[in-house]
């Protein structure tokens, strides 16, 4: 039985990440009633060490401070200062991380705590070709990085907050972005491909992020060539990473993934056996009507979800393997070309051709 | 704001009052079938409008000669509207004349008013003056960044426009202009201290202008300079002038001297603005390399320019790294 976590469940230390939203929110001059409406929180100064925050709560949080700042570098300044932060060990073996692929092996694995409204996953590919996220240890050991591969790190939704997700977005990928700067000692040559369609201020992400911006992908993801995986980083301390490693373990009990990052891992690993409703809520343990009450609070549908992740396979599969549209129906079980055609122009709005297209050409 | 003008509000108010105690002592009250509607609506409204303008002109606005005019003149107005309208609901006889004189308060107040308006013109002059290089042409409030005071993205987007619209073939230059490793500063000093970094560079880019450029905050740490009536060759040497200027900044913060330099990259502003602003920003993004590797990083940026987009006039790219 998979467990999970639900928006209501109050997990998020407020002293972490809502604190740092707070100090931010001061900092520009905003404060008071309005800001703090629907979080849970009671006045302006510091959070007790002991509060804990709803996702909702922390989302409802980052909602008043965007409205108040009316601003469209909030996201990213917000991004600048969240990693590696200030989150007990987890933050201390970020900070001493040997390479960008130490630094996104904890990031994956303690996402939870590191940022919880998003759920991010890399894998390299280009070598193996093997499609599975960080969390399932999909990751090979050593280099093995022949040329042309690539390092993908994307994000999904963590908590279904679909009003929020291009701000959340921007504040994450800037997040990775200013932490490998500053621990790398230099910008990385990140591409940066956004689900969203180009944005009037376009010039927060050429200076926040960097100059290589893709929108009206399908994803939200940031490639780099995976020769910049194993360049050692200045700061890099294998002892203290290990240490501070082990220290997580102790420091706090482990968090069961939220349930749409759990239902994406699952449908991830299940894709090729058709799976529906009543076999994914037997495997979580409920019934389908709470499985369905539980997605729907979380402003979802199970058809959507598995959408979601059929359409991330089928561009990793044009994109990585070369696929044509018959072996990608022919993997994902549908009867011929035409039907996962129009399938996947009713999950992403393209036809797949056009996509693979737009995929290739950069 | 309205603080400030405590004593005005209530002068006014009493003002008010004394309306009311004057008609309902020495008038006499008129029946209600006798009630003029439409007059009471008219010159009750009047007074309910010039006393909500006395409030917004006392809300936004410090105290002053103008500020005094502009909220005497309105009160006098509201005042003289209110006497109207108590007009009506109390009969005054034929032989008083102070009614009168309470009513003549509606044009003395409107004299008063076009005296504040007066000197309030010459204010704006000199407003105008200072805001020169942040704004040119036309204003837009909600254009301004709130660190630096500057106009952003978009309003430097459609400066551009207009002066491609207003003067095509004449010459014109944008400059971006990048604060070295920001992101350390407010690594190390806070985010605090990054915006003052952020204002401090600004008014120094300000000082170092012509009437006739604009300054613009474009994202993060990247501000924008348009200068009109200028070529390449020039505003790369001015864009040298002040990065050598922000170079020489001392900057202090409290754990000690934050030291600031600037890069920069120049083209002619006759491409489609947003085009020519990421071209732009691509040039400044390659050109943050390491000291070290400032040789190759220039060959770099040189072949990048090379690969500018041409229009149909030829377009020249110089760029430069500013730390010497």
């Amino acid at each position: 039985m998979i467990a999970y976590r639900q928006s209501n469940d109050s997990f998020i230390v407020a002293r972490h990440q809502p604190a740092l939203l707070l100090d931010y929110a001061r900092s520009q001059d905003i404060g008071g009633e309005q800001l703090l409406r629907g979080t849970g929180l009671t006045d302006d100064e510091p959070p007790a060490a002991h509060v804990l925050l709803a996702p909702q709560q922390y989302l409802q949080l980052l909602a008043n401070v965007m409205r108040a700042l009316a601003s469209s570098d909030t996201s990213f300044l917000l991004g600048q200062q969240m990693l590696p932060g200030h989150y007990g060990a987890l933050s201390h073996a970020l900070l001493q991380a040997q390479n960008l692929r130490q630094a996104l092996d904890i990031l994956c694995a303690g996402h939870a705590r590191l940022c919880p409204l998003l759920t991010p996953r890399w894998r390299e590919e280009g070598t193996q070709g093997s499609i599975q996220g960080c969390i399932n240890g999909g990751t090979q050991d050593g280099r093995g990085s022949t040329h042309g591969g690539m390092a993908v790190l994307y994000w999904t939704d963590s908590f279904g907050a679909p009003s929020q997700l291009p701000a959340l977005v921007e504040m994450h990928m800037t997040a990775v972005t200013a932490m490998c700067r500053w621990l790398g000692g230099e910008r990385l040559p990140w591409r940066y491909c956004l689900n969203r369609s180009a944005p009037s201020h376009v010039e927060q992400h050429e200076a926040h992020l960097g100059s290589d911006l893709r929108f009206n992908c399908q994803f939200d993801a940031m490639l780099i060539d995976p020769v910049w995986l194993d360049r050692p980083w200045p700061r890099g301390n294998a002892l203290a990473s290990a240490a501070a490693l082990q220290g997580v373990a102790g420091e706090s009990p482990e968090l069961v993934p939220s349930l749409l990052t759990a239902l994406y891992d699952y449908l991830l690993d299940n894709i090729r056996l058709g799976p529906t409703l009543e076999g994914s809520a037997a495997a979580f343990g409920v019934s389908p009507a709470t499985f369905k009450r539980h997605l729907a609070r979380h402003g979802s549908h199970f058809q959507a979800e598995l959408d979601q992740v059929r359409a991330h396979v089928a561009i990793h599969l044009f994109q990585v393997r070369g696929y044509d549209n018959e072996a990608v129906a022919q993997y994902l079980g549908f009867h011929d070309a035409t039907n996962f055609r129009r399938s996947f122009k009713r999950w992403t709005g393209l036809v797949p051709s056009l996509l693979r297209d737009a995929l290739l050409r950069g | 704001m309205l603080q400030l003008h405590r004593s005005t509000l209530i002068v006014s108010c009493l003002a008010l009052l004394a309306c009311v105690f004057l008609y309902s002592t020495l008038g006499v009250a008129k029946p209600f079938h006798l009630w003029k509607w439409t007059d009471i609506v008219s010159e009750g409204g009047t007074a309910v409008m010039a006393g909500s303008w006395v409030l917004f002109t006392l809300s936004s606005r410090p105290g002053g000669l103008v500020t005094r005019l502009l909220a005497g003149g309105l009160a006098m107005i509201m005042v003289g509207s209110f006497a109207d309208c108590m007009d009506e609901f109390f009969a005054v006889s034929k032989a008083a004349r102070w009614d009168h004189w309470l009513e003549m308060l509606v044009p003395l107040g409107m004299l008063v008013l076009t005296c504040g308006m007066y000197y309030w013109r010459h204010e704006q002059f000199r407003l105008n003056e200072h805001l020169q290089k942040r704004e040119r042409l036309f204003r837009d409030h909600r254009a301004f960044d709130r660190i630096t005071q500057l106009a952003n993205a978009d309003y430097l987007r459609r400066q551009i426009r207009h002066e491609q619209a207003q003067r095509p073939g004449r010459p014109c230059a944008l400059v971006l202009l990048d604060i070295d490793s920001f992101h350390l500063i407010n690594r190390e000093f806070g985010q605090r201290q990054g915006d003052r970094v952020l204002q401090a560079v600004g008014h120094m880019l300000l000082l170092n202008l012509r009437n006739d450029d604009l300054l613009c905050r474009y994202a993060g740490d990247r501000f924008a300079l348009l200068l009109p009536d200028t070529g390449v060759a020039e505003a790369e040497a001015m864009a040298r002038h002040l990065a050598a200027m922000v170079g020489q900044m001392r900057h202090h913060a409290k754990d000690g001297r934050v030291s600031i330099s600037v890069r920069h990259a120049c083209a002619s502003a006759d491409i489609d603005a947003d085009v020519l602003l990421a071209e732009l920003g691509r040039i400044l993004a390659a050109s943050a390399q390491p000291t070290q590797a400032a040789h190759s990083a220039q060959a770099v940026q040189a072949k990048e320019a090379a690969q500018l987009p041409r229009s149909a006039q030829p377009v020249s790219v110089s760029v430069a790294g500013a730390s010497a």
